[in-house]
């Protein structure tokens, strides 16, 4: 049982007004906010993505409990900071160029996001070296590229040499993920990860950060 | 030679033009538009029914009409006779005349929706594709008041903007004008299309020589891939796109 049981909930409903609520509730009651991430915000959004595999959530669901996520983590971030709490891993994200649709890449990122990572969003239309230079400003250990037509994902192939050529291909991790992609696109261009949905990008993620 | 063709109803006024000028005689059966709405598994096996349903003895080779549609075609097999499939992402290339002009005008241009008189007039409310769609089931269709019922009025009003609309990156409408219209109603519908998006406008020439080669029968390799009898299309994640792969027992 998660120690902040009514953010869970509200998290878990999708309930916006609800977990900015108890999140500000639970602070002014002295509560530790990297606590509530741990032991609300990361438990609520894995039992959504586990929702999600069981058929038991579809996107909308996943959807609302990003955002009522999100409005809790937007009042516990600027503390967080203040502490010097690390995330899990800091991720570039966005979609390839020539490609406009974000909302599988918004669901990864939130989701991501709810799994405590720290997420850049680069959002649509994304040039290889704006992914590079997003890497080297931020440091971030993984990028995720996300495409949702075939005309488009050619662009991934570019991403990971455009990381080969800046010497940094070594230093992150590249996941992929978007209706035309596979495993087996993956493999080709030499991406290190593919997400079939927003829920395994989060196990990926933390695959690839040795966390679990 | 007289070949069988299945293709998607959006080439309907042109495959129709091109046939009437081919020096083949063509066989033709249209399948209804959205196929690529019900994901690659469901159309590949709409897909490979209809070419089970063809009495190969008549033909020498099946032609399809379409494009590689979101993987739709990986794993079509033919039967005795080879199967011919352009080297297409999708109808966009067909109706461009090729691959290379329809990605140069794609790469100038990223949120353009694209319309022929095939995509104005066909395919209008399949109730059937729409309930086995993706956009269906993942959410992406469903009506405010649905939402509003589901999810109440804060959450419908999120879903609404950020997973309902899903043209909301866009900005323009192109109509690719085929030659075969008659008059300008097609455009006329686009164009209003756009105004009432407030989108730009805007036309550019289409180009039936591809069409027109695969009922022609000149499948050069570049632009054509032939599936040998017993072999299927697989996906090469290269230029070529696809590429015939031997099925082994």
């Amino acid at each position: 049982m998660p120690r902040y049981s009514q953010l869970y909930d509200a998290i878990l409903k999708g309930d916006l007004k609800t977990a900015v609520s108890t999140t500000q509730e639970a602070l002014a009651k002295g509560a530790d906010p990297e606590n509530l991430v741990a032991e609300s915000m990361v438990p609520a959004m894995d039992e959504v993505g586990r929702r999600f595999e069981a058929n038991e959530y579809f996107v909308p669901e996943l959807m609302i409990a990003a955002r009522a996520m999100k409005g809790a983590l937007e009042i516990l971030r600027p503390l967080l900071t203040q502490k010097g709490a690390k995330p899990t891993g800091r991720i570039v994200i966005g979609t390839v160029k020539g490609d406009l649709h974000d909302i599988g890449k918004n669901l990864v990122a939130s989701m991501l996001e709810g799994g405590g990572f720290e997420v850049i969003d680069l959002g649509i239309n994304v040039s290889p070296q704006q992914f590079v230079e997003a890497v080297k400003r931020t440091n971030a250990e993984m990028v995720g590229l996300s495409a949702l037509l075939t005309t488009t994902m050619p662009s991934m192939r570019t991403i990971v040499q455009a990381f080969k050529d800046a010497g940094l291909r070594d230093r992150v991790k590249i996941m992929i993920g978007g209706a035309p992609i596979t495993q087996e696109y993956a493999n080709e261009i030499g991406a290190d990860a593919f997400g079939e949905n927003a829920r395994t990008a989060v196990t990926l993620a933390r695959q690839l950060m040795g966390v679990c | 030679m007289k070949l069988k063709l299945i293709a998607c109803e959006v080439f309907y006024r042109e495959l129709c033009a091109a046939i009437a000028r081919s020096v083949n005689q063509v066989d033709l059966e249209f399948l209804p538009k959205g196929l690529h709405d019900i994901g690659k598994v469901g159309m590949l096996a709409r897909l490979q029914e209809a070419v089970s349903r063809v009495d190969e003895s008549k033909y020498a080779a099946i032609l399809l009409g379409y494009g590689f549609c979101n993987y739709g075609l990986a794993g079509l097999r033919a039967g005795t006779i080879p199967l011919v499939i352009p080297r297409a992402h999708d109808c966009i290339t067909l109706f461009l005349g090729s691959k290379e002009r329809y990605l140069d005008y794609f790469n100038d241009h990223p949120g353009v929706y694209f319309q022929t008189s095939g995509w104005i007039e066909r395919g209008k409310r399949l109730e059937e594709f729409s309930q086995l769609s993706i956009t269906r089931k993942s959410g992406m269709d469903a009506t405010y008041e649905e939402l509003v019922e589901k999810y109440g009025e804060d959450n419908a009003k999120f879903l609404y903007a950020e997973l309902c609309n899903h043209t909301r990156n866009y900005g323009q409408i192109t109509f690719i004008e085929m030659g075969v219209e008659p008059g300008g109603q097609f455009e006329k519908q686009a164009q209003e299309a756009a105004a009432e998006r407030g989108w730009k406008f805007e036309k550019v020439a289409g180009d039936l020589s591809l069409i027109q080669r695969l009922v022609d029968g000149r499948w050069d390799e570049r632009d054509f891939l032939v599936v040998p009898a017993g072999w299927r299309v697989a996906v090469t994640y290269g230029d070529d796109l696809i590429k015939a792969e031997e099925v082994k027992a």
